[in-house]
């Protein structure tokens, strides 16, 4: 495991991003940074600004205008990064699959590591999927 | 004014115009008019009636375009729903949007989800679709069909 990798799984920082959800997903993500959730404790601080993220969230299902956002998103992260697709639509685009809108999955446009189904999926299995994410990694 | 005063108003004022005037509920009225007469009939509710504009809907029904302007006069309580039934060859109306600015966003989304067209609309760029979308293809039409042949359609699975 490469050194930047190593001190990156100490404290991800996050960035979220919504690519066309309908914010539930996000409201979940919000709630796991707030204290109820809290995951700062594990050292997943959400980052302002993308250049400054180890760990891209993405919500949605990847509408056309959004997709190219995302690309320029995706080329900004300092790598190695992590991508984590959350909620039902960024994994198979739910209901929205034959959508005009939504054209490509997620995982066609950027790699995608780890997928936290549910529409929205519980704070919990958010953070359960987080830290599976660092596991996974962690034992490279 | 009153909600009866208000539709009587409204009946004596546009009645050349008006197609139908439903008195649908305590606070609901659905008034079907002309499609010319949509810049004077949505100014006067608008401006003299001091209604809120909601917002306006279309929808690309069996046999014509319609289009509903949701107006909400808060004083008395009352949607007054203004439709206009356009042709499906050749959806066009005026637009509305330099009377009340609230309609810029929305007739542009219509223009470009529905092809209805907006004569004088004073900004016609496109709003939701992205500049690679194809002219002349609305998405939101019944008789829509898949045109981006790119387009992943399975769960791959």
């Amino acid at each position: 495991m490469s050194m930047t990798l190593k001190a990156l799984l100490k404290s991800p920082w996050v960035f979220h991003l919504s690519t066309g959800s309908c914010n539930n997903c996000d409201i979940e993500v919000l709630d796991c940074l707030t204290p109820r959730f809290d995951v700062e404790r594990f050292g997943i601080l959400l980052a302002g600004s993308i250049r400054h993220s180890d760990v891209l969230l993405v919500t949605g299902s990847c509408n056309r205008m959004s997709v190219e956002r995302l690309k320029k998103l995706y080329d900004q992260v300092p790598k190695p990064c992590l991508v984590v697709g959350i909620g039902t639509c960024a994994g198979s685009r739910g209901v929205f699959i034959d959508s005009y809108n939504c054209p490509v999955p997620l995982d066609h446009i950027i790699p995608v590591d780890v997928y936290i189904p549910g529409c929205p999926p519980k704070p919990e299995a958010i953070i359960a999927g987080v830290v599976k994410l660092i596991q996974k990694v962690g034992n490279g | 004014m009153t909600r009866e005063e208000v539709i009587a108003d409204l009946q004596s004022r546009f009645g050349d115009d008006i197609v139908e005037l439903v008195d649908k509920s305590h606070n609901r009225v659905y008034m079907e008019i002309n499609p010319r007469a949509i810049t004077w009939v949505g100014t006067y509710i608008f401006r003299d009636l001091h209604a809120r504009f909601n917002i306006a809907s279309a929808t690309d029904m069996p046999h014509h375009m319609e289009i509903l302007y949701h107006f909400t006069i808060e004083d008395i309580d009352l949607m007054v729903n203004v439709r206009v039934k356009l042709p499906k060859d050749a959806p066009k109306i005026h637009s509305l949007a330099s009377a009340i600015w609230a309609l810029d966003w929305i007739e542009r989304e219509m223009h470009e989800l529905l092809g209805i067209e907006f004569i004088g609309h004073p900004d016609p760029r496109r709003l939701l679709l992205p500049d690679s979308w194809p002219e002349g293809v609305y998405p939101l039409r019944q008789d829509y069909r898949e045109w981006d042949k790119t387009a992943v359609r399975d769960r791959g699975v």
